[in-house]
């Protein structure tokens, strides 16, 4: 048994990597996986406050490189998920991208791959030594961007490097979208995104005002409820899963659209 | 006049129709022409450059309306190409002598122009 190793990045920052690293996570447990959720992002990690286990690292994944624990140990144990397995691998928060090298993360992801079905990896954004790590160990790479000229533009600058890299094809998540925006064309639509990108779109997450609140108690929302969002990454799992699960065409009225009130 | 209207041409922008759409119209233009950009690795300045050479070379051999050559990186799929437009000018346009013995006509295409 070998995982599959997705690393999910952007180019710009703020775009919602880590939001959709911590919900994909879960939900590919929630579907009986075994996952491990690596935090790329040497110096600035996140990922164990998105998901609320910031409280429970004793190790991280540089303490295991260095040779100060085994990697087991640095591995965090989601009890939420009760289907799957779930893992947080952080990194550190006092160290910078120098602290880990390529190599050394193709190596940690090899030494996880027998035990688990997916590792999804959390790169920092930008285009240098973080997203270079986070992309070596990588057999697929999803882009996430939001509906709006700049993300849009280093998406485009990202797909050229994944392709250059020979990890591609990217696929798309298209984050923050608002339908309503859309549909009032005071937003770019999936259709405009993709018609410039040339890349498939693997999921549309809508704008929703749950992963505010859910970030701030450290509880993503595909644990418990049914907010637009979180169903939009279920679904997301289901893809990488190898489900047919149709895509919501944005400017269409659909259920979650019409639960809203905003068609 | 800014890089976007002189290097990009784009008639779609100042029409009323247009204009009166919402942003996203605004974006997706925006968004086309510096993707064409970056792709390309080509900058509004190298272009402004390139247009001046080209009028340049031109100049020498035939008379050509130069305040309306326009320049335009064009992407399709997976071809960029760079569309340029050049008016030419007629005896017609011009208040001057007429052309010297032996100059080229002008194709009937251009007669427009």
């Amino acid at each position: 048994m070998s995982a599959t190793v997705i690393t999910i990045t952007s180019g710009k920052g703020g775009v919602g990597k880590t939001t959709t690293t911590a919900n994909l996570g879960i939900a590919l447990a929630m579907q009986g996986k075994r996952v491990v959720v690596f935090d790329g992002d040497v110096g600035l990690r996140n990922l164990d406050i998105v998901m609320g286990l910031e409280n429970r690292i004793v190790y991280d994944v540089i303490d295991y490189v260095e040779g100060r624990c085994r990697l087991r140990q640095a591995l965090v144990r989601d009890k939420r998920v009760t289907a799957g397995e779930l893992y947080l691998l952080p990194t550190a928060q006092t160290r910078d991208k120098s602290a880990i090298n390529p190599r050394q993360m193709v190596m940690v992801c090899d030494e996880l791959r027998k035990d688990f079905d997916y590792i999804l990896i959390d790169s920092p954004a930008g285009i240098e030594q973080g997203f270079q790590n986070a992309l070596a160990p990588a057999d697929r790479v999803l882009v996430v961007l939001n509906p709006e000229v700049s993300s849009v533009r280093d998406a485009d600058r990202v797909i050229g490097l994944i392709e250059a890299r020979g990890k591609g094809p990217a696929q798309l998540i298209v984050n923050r979208l608002a339908p309503q925006r859309v549909r009032k064309q005071e937003m770019l639509s999936v259709q405009d995104i993709v018609s410039v990108l040339s890349t498939e779109v693997i999921g549309i997450v809508p704008e929703d005002e749950a992963i505010l609140s859910a970030s701030n108690r450290g509880i993503p929302v595909v644990l418990n409820g049914k907010t637009p969002a979180a169903q939009a990454f279920h679904d997301i799992a289901l893809r990488l899963l190898g489900h047919q699960v149709p895509l919501v065409e944005p400017q269409s009225v659909s259920w979650w659209q019409r639960l809203l009130g905003l068609s | 006049m800014g890089l976007f209207e002189r290097f990009f041409n784009n008639k779609h922008n100042s029409s009323s129709p247009m204009a009166e759409a919402g942003s996203a119209v605004t974006a997706r233009q925006r968004l086309q022409f510096v993707l064409v950009h970056d792709r390309a690795e080509i900058s509004p300045a190298t272009l402004a450059l390139i247009k001046d050479d080209i009028i340049a070379v031109l100049s020498r051999r035939i008379r050509i309306d130069r305040e309306h050559v326009t320049m335009q990186l064009t992407q399709t799929e997976r071809e960029t190409r760079l569309v340029v437009d050049i008016p030419l000018l007629g005896d017609a346009d011009l208040n001057l002598p007429g052309r010297a013995v032996g100059s080229p006509r002008r194709p009937l295409t251009s007669q427009s122009s």
